[in-house]
């Protein structure tokens, strides 16, 4: 089935059982529509639309696949030195771009770099979807754990970087050391001459198509960067930011806009409005509070074993399920205990930990996200076939390395 | 001069395909036709924004694809045709070999735990290869 209509079915099961169930055991009487739609996050829904309207017309202009040639040229052959640049390239475009855009644009390309210069695919496309996780968590647009805590915490796009940056960083440091040490065979194995045809294909996939659209698309994109800055000093919510780019993009460019609105993924806006219903129905009816209780009873007065258990807890989660509906319901979980430990009633730890650990946590099989199935796919119709031991042969590894590296922080930091 | 259509994405298993399409065109004097079907059904289950022209990336990925089985066709003397399709392998394999007029169709033997197929899907789709069009169907 897929992720929106489980979600769709959860949302009315929960009003289903409200209403009709309701009628005949008061008891059934969990949460009625009213209150449902105020545990939906507008800020996130309108936050990631924006961002999706703003980036359909970015991809169109080819700027992504430009910068991943570039990328090849600057490394003139040498396959290490270009699997440095893909993996930095990667995290940075995830860091503005959702994991499964910035996936979409890098990987077709990057297979068909590997085959020019004579590497296994996986060499360069494992990483970058490792990468892409741990790029994720940089800005609070990046990926949707760090967009619903952020937002919830009512941190700014500027004052989440500064606090996410130090980890995330380091992070993709160890992701690319590590990434050139297991792949370091097959790196080694590249090829000496490039075929000169291979060569002119790959640069004619990777040309700007819309020179007149990307000069209007970088202007509002920096535009949307100050509206992020300056929201911090007029309380302006990230969502109203991203929507006014968006709005400032479609009056500028004139797209067509039925077929704009088509182009905007309304599956994924519903899957989370589903969520957030679904999530409302169970808290309401005493379950977070449950597993809040039965964290609290592990981590006793703890802030750093709370802290501990957070990140791993959330990373080992995020490993196997799709991160968003995790981190929906653990948001209210960090909340209570948040308040129940007193060394965390003025910190945002516990908050920290949920983020790092369930977007780094994604790494560790390809279920864990849904660009890690993304670039799974792409590698497949490329003719490589990734096995679930084989990716996690890379993505334990690297999930271990990088909540290790969240956790010191965390601990250092709080 | 018959027509020989090889289906093919990329990787080491694609490359021993490719070698006994080009061969079997060489001794048989017949023209050769490299298909490449872009699918992107592998996004059908995920609720992420996709916002990307997906079939623009997957044609330009099969493009690239083909133009290495081109090269390797050339490197041998044989002067190969390119098609790129969009939608499922099955039912694009069967209906370009009907639209090309196709005399043989040549698939890859699935090889080891990382082949996309197994090998009784691949009789089975040899077998319906063979019941829905003319031409001869060989596993390589």
């Amino acid at each position: 089935m897929h992720e929106t209509s489980a979600a769709l079915l959860g949302a009315v099961a929960v009003w289903l059982v409200h209403y009709i169930g309701g009628t005949f055991f008061p008891a059934l009487e969990i949460i009625d529509f009213d209150e449902a739609m105020a545990f939906v996050d507008w800020n996130v829904v309108f936050l990631i639309l924006g961002m999706m309207i703003f980036m359909a017309m970015f991809s169109e202009t080819g700027i992504f696949r430009r910068l991943a040639f570039r990328a090849f040229r600057l490394a003139r052959g040498n396959a290490w030195l270009l699997g440095l640049i893909l993996i930095l390239l990667t995290g940075v475009t995830s860091s503005f771009l959702n994991n499964v855009t910035a996936l979409l644009l890098l990987v077709p390309l990057s297979i068909q770099i590997a085959e020019t210069v004579g590497v296994h695919p996986f060499a360069y496309v494992i990483p970058e979807v490792l990468a892409a996780n741990v790029g994720g968590a940089s800005t609070i647009i990046g990926d949707p754990p760090s967009t619903i805590v952020g937002l919830h915490l009512g941190l700014g796009f500027f004052e989440y970087a500064a606090e996410a940056a130090p980890v995330v960083i380091v992070s993709l440091l160890i992701v690319a050391g590590l990434a050139l040490w297991l792949y370091r065979r097959e790196l080694a194995g590249a090829k000496q001459r490039l075929s000169p045809a291979l060569v002119t294909q790959l640069e004619e996939g990777a040309r700007i198509t819309d020179v007149p659209l990307l000069r209007k698309a970088v202007v509002v994109g920096l535009i949307t960067m100050f509206l992020f800055f300056a929201g911090e000093l007029f309380q302006l919510p990230p969502s109203v930011g991203a929507m006014t780019g968006a709005t400032l993009l479609i009056v500028w460019v004139r797209p067509d806009m039925p077929r704009m609105m088509r182009e905007v993924d309304w599956t994924t806006l519903f899957f989370f409005i589903g969520i957030f219903v679904l999530v409302g129905g169970v808290e309401k009816a005493g379950v977070i509070d449950w597993l809040a209780q039965a964290i609290a009873d592990l981590a006793g007065d703890s802030l750093s074993k709370a802290t501990v258990l957070m990140v791993w807890l959330s990373g080992a989660v995020s490993g196997v399920v799709d991160n968003i509906p995790y981190t929906i319901a653990a948001l209210p979980i960090a909340d209570l205990l948040s308040n129940s430990i007193p060394a965390a009633r003025d910190s945002h730890a516990l908050y920290w930990a949920l983020i790092f650990g369930a977007d780094f946590g994604g790494n560790l099989t390809y279920l864990g996200g849904a660009g890690n199935i993304v670039a799974i796919g792409l590698l497949a119709q490329a003719g490589y076939r990734v096995t679930f031991g084989r990716f996690m042969r890379d993505g334990l590894v690297v999930t271990a390395a990088t909540l290790l590296v969240a956790t010191i922080w965390l601990l250092i930091r709080y | 001069m018959g027509r020989i259509l090889c289906a093919t994405r990329g990787g080491e298993d694609s490359k021993r395909t490719q070698q006994a399409a080009i061969a079997l065109a060489k001794e048989r004097g017949d023209e050769l036709v490299f298909l490449y079907v872009a699918d992107a059904s592998f996004l059908d289950n995920i609720a992420a924004p996709v916002v990307v022209d997906v079939q623009l990336e997957l044609d330009q990925m099969g493009r690239f694809q083909l133009a290495l089985a081109q090269e390797q066709a050339a490197e041998q003397g044989v002067a190969a045709q390119i098609t790129i399709r969009h939608g499922h392998l099955h039912a694009e394999v069967i209906a370009a070999a009907r639209e090309l007029g196709i005399s043989l169709v040549v698939l890859g033997r699935p090889q080891g735990p990382t082949a996309i197929f197994d090998e009784t899907d691949q009789e089975g789709f040899a077998a319906e290869i063979e019941e829905r069009t003319s031409a001869e169907v060989r596993i390589v």
